[in-house]
C-alpha cells in the first residue's frame, strides 16, 4: 500500500514529468498494471540479513530478518534487491545475502550475478574507448558478438576530431583471444571499413571526401569486476586514398567495456 | 455374560482406536507452525525481478560559452549503473550561442551566421556516487514527513562540442546531486564544465563552458 501512498504524493511530479516525456507516461502506466505475475519470495536461511535504506553498502541498516522468516523479492539496481518482509517493511538487500537464501522449494537461490567465469562464456559485448588517432582525439563506440569462446566480430564506429578536419569511421573486425581464462587477456584484430572526412570551416574549403581502410591491431581486455572490463588497444590503420599515395595512421584507444 | 464380555471388549476397542486416532491427530497437528507463512512453492525466477540499472532523463539549464553570452541549454541523459558507485552517463545537449561583445559594440558586424550559432554537443564519461545519503523533508501545514535517498556524484568523460562550423574534441566534466524520490523516479541537480579549443575569435584557445541543469529521470 506504501507505493500507491507515495504515487499519490507524488502526483504533481508525475504531471510535470509526463509533460516532459512521453516515456514517463508509458512508465507511470506500466506500474499501475494489474495483471502483475507474483513477485517471488525467499525464506532467509543465513542468522540474519541485513535491510539497508538505499541499494548501497553506504546506506544505513533500517531493518533486519532473521533465519525463517519469508522475503519478497520486488526490483532490483546493479548488485541490490528491494525485499519485503510479510510486515510490509521495505528494504536493500545484496544478491549475495539473497542467494544464501532459500527458494519456496527449499533449494538455494539461483541470481544472476556476474562473475569472473561469465567473462569468457558471454556472448555480446560493448563498450566505449577514447584515445588519439594519428595525434588527434579519437572518440569511438563498438558492439561486439562471441563466435565462439577465442573469435569475435566486432562492428566500430569512431569520430576524430583533427585540427583540420572532422573523420568519421565504420570499421568490422575480427578480433581473436588465445588465451580466453586469462584474467588479462590478450588479442589481435584484423578489420576494414569506410572514413567520411570533412575538413574544418575555418581552413580553405576543400571538399568532403571518403576512403577505404584496412587495420590491424593488438590489444588487451583486462577483467575488473561484475559485468565490466578494460580494454585497451593499438591499430594500425591503411588508407586507401584516391591520391597517388596511400595513408598510414596509427590509433591507441583506451575504454571500458561490459559483457551481456 | 458372554454377550456382556463381548461388549466390553469391543467398546474398550472402539474406545481405543478412537482414543489412537485422536492422539495420532494431534501429533499430527503438532508438527504444523502454528502459523502457516503464506507461501507458494516456486522457484525464484529472475525474469519477474525488474531490474533498474539504466537511467535516462531529460534536462533543462543555462551554459555560459565563452565570448558568446550564456543560454539556455536542454538535452538527454542517458546512464547505465555498472554497480552501487560507478555508473557510465552520455549526454547529448543543446544550445543557441549568444552574440559577442565585439558583435554588439561593432553594430552591425556579424561573427557568426545563425546556423552556426547553434552549439550541440555530445559526451560519455564515468560516475562515481562520492557520497551517497538520505535527505529528510517535511511538507509545510501537513505533518507529514519523507526521506528521500540522495546521491553526490562527480562525472568526468570526453565527447565533442558542434559550435561555429566545426566538432570538436571536448573534455568534460563536473558533478551533481541526485535525490531518488521513489523507485523509478530521480531529481538531478548538476555543474558541468566544457573544455574544448576554438579559434573562431582569430588565436586558438581553450574555451571553458560552464553548465547548470536540473533534470528528472527514470529508471528503467
Amino acid at each position: 500500500m506504501t507505493v500507491f501512498g507515495i504515487k499519490h504524493r507524488l502526483a504533481p511530479w508525475l504531471v510535470l514529468l509526463c509533460c516532459l516525456s512521453g516515456m514517463v507516461q508509458a512508465d507511470w502506466w506500466w506500474q499501475n498494471g494489474e495483471e502483475e505475475p507474483p513477485q517471488p519470495q525467499v525464506q532467509v536461511a543465513e542468522p540474519f540479513v541485513a535491510l539497508r535504506s538505499g541499494p548501497g553498502a553506504m546506506y544505513p541498516v533500517i531493518h533486519t530478518s532473521e533465519r525463517g522468516e519469508w522475503l519478497t523479492l520486488h526490483i532490483r539496481k546493479t548488485t541490490w534487491i528491494k525485499v519485503s518482509d510479510d510486515k510490509g517493511r521495505e528494504g536493500w538487500v545484496h544478491v549475495n545475502d539473497i542467494q544464501r537464501a532459500k527458494d519456496g522449494r527449499g533449494r538455494l537461490v539461483q541470481l544472476d550475478a556476474p562473475r569472473f567465469d561469465d567473462f569468457k562464456t558471454r556472448r555480446w559485448e560493448s563498450g566505449l574507448m577514447m584515445g588519439e588517432f594519428d595525434s588527434t582525439a579519437v572518440n569511438a563506440a563498438y558492439a561486439g558478438y562471441w563466435l565462439t569462446e577465442h573469435i569475435s566480430a566486432e562492428l566500430w564506429g569512431s569520430q576524430i576530431l583533427g585540427n583540420a578536419s572532422e573523420i568519421r569511421m565504420f570499421n568490422l573486425n575480427l578480433l581473436h583471444q588465445p588465451f580466453s581464462n586469462w584474467r588479462v587477456s590478450p588479442f589481435f584484430t584484423l578489420g576494414f571499413g569506410h572514413m567520411f572526412i570533412k575538413p574544418k570551416a575555418t581552413l580553405a574549403q576543400s571538399e568532403d571526401r571518403d576512403d577505404s581502410t584496412a587495420n590491424v591491431g593488438l590489444g588487451l581486455r583486462y577483467y575488473v569486476s561484475d559485468r565490466y572490463f578494460l580494454r585497451m588497444e593499438v591499430k594500425d590503420y591503411k588508407v586507401f586514398t584516391s591520391r597517388e599515395s596511400n595513408e598510414e595512421a596509427t590509433e591507441w584507444k583506451l575504454g571500458l567495456s561490459v559483457f551481456f | 455374560m458372554e454377550t456382556w464380555t463381548q461388549r466390553f471388549l469391543l467398546n474398550g476397542l472402539i474406545a481405543l482406536v478412537t482414543l489412537a486416532a485422536s492422539v495420532l491427530a494431534q501429533a499430527e497437528q503438532g508438527d504444523r507452525p502454528l502459523i502457516e507463512p503464506d507461501v507458494r512453492p516456486q522457484q525464484v525466477d529472475e525474469a519477474l525481478i525488474d531490474t533498474e540499472n539504466f537511467e535516462v532523463g531529460a534536462f533543462f539549464g543555462v551554459i555560459h560559452i565563452e565570448d558568446f553570452e550564456s543560454s539556455m541549454v536542454w538535452g538527454a541523459r542517458l546512464a547505465y549503473h555498472l554497480n552501487e558507485s560507478f555508473f557510465i552517463e552520455g549526454n547529448l545537449g543543446f544550445a543557441d550561442a549568444g552574440e559577442t561583445s565585439f558583435e554588439k559594440l561593432g553594430g552591425n558586424v556579424q561573427l557568426l551566421s545563425d546556423e552556426d550559432r547553434e552549439y550541440t554537443y555530445y559526451d560519455v564519461g564515468f560516475g562515481y556516487n562520492i557520497l551517497p545519503g538520505e535527505s529528510f523533508f517535511k511538507v509545510p501545514f501537513v505533518d507529514q514527513h519523507y526521506t528521500v535517498n540522495t546521491n553526490f556524484y562527480i562525472t568526468a568523460g570526453g565527447g565533442a562540442t558542434d559550435f561555429a562550423g566545426d566538432n570538436r574534441f571536448t573534455f568534460v566534466f563536473g558533478g551533481g546531486y541526485q535525490m531518488i524520490i521513489n523507485d523509478f523516479l530521480s531529481f538531478h541537480i548538476s555543474m558541468r564544465e566544457h573544455l574544448y579549443d576554438i579559434d573562431v575569435t582569430g588565436e586558438t584557445k581553450t574555451s571553458y563552458d560552464s553548465e547548470v541543469r536540473g533534470s528528472l529521470s527514470v529508471f528503467f
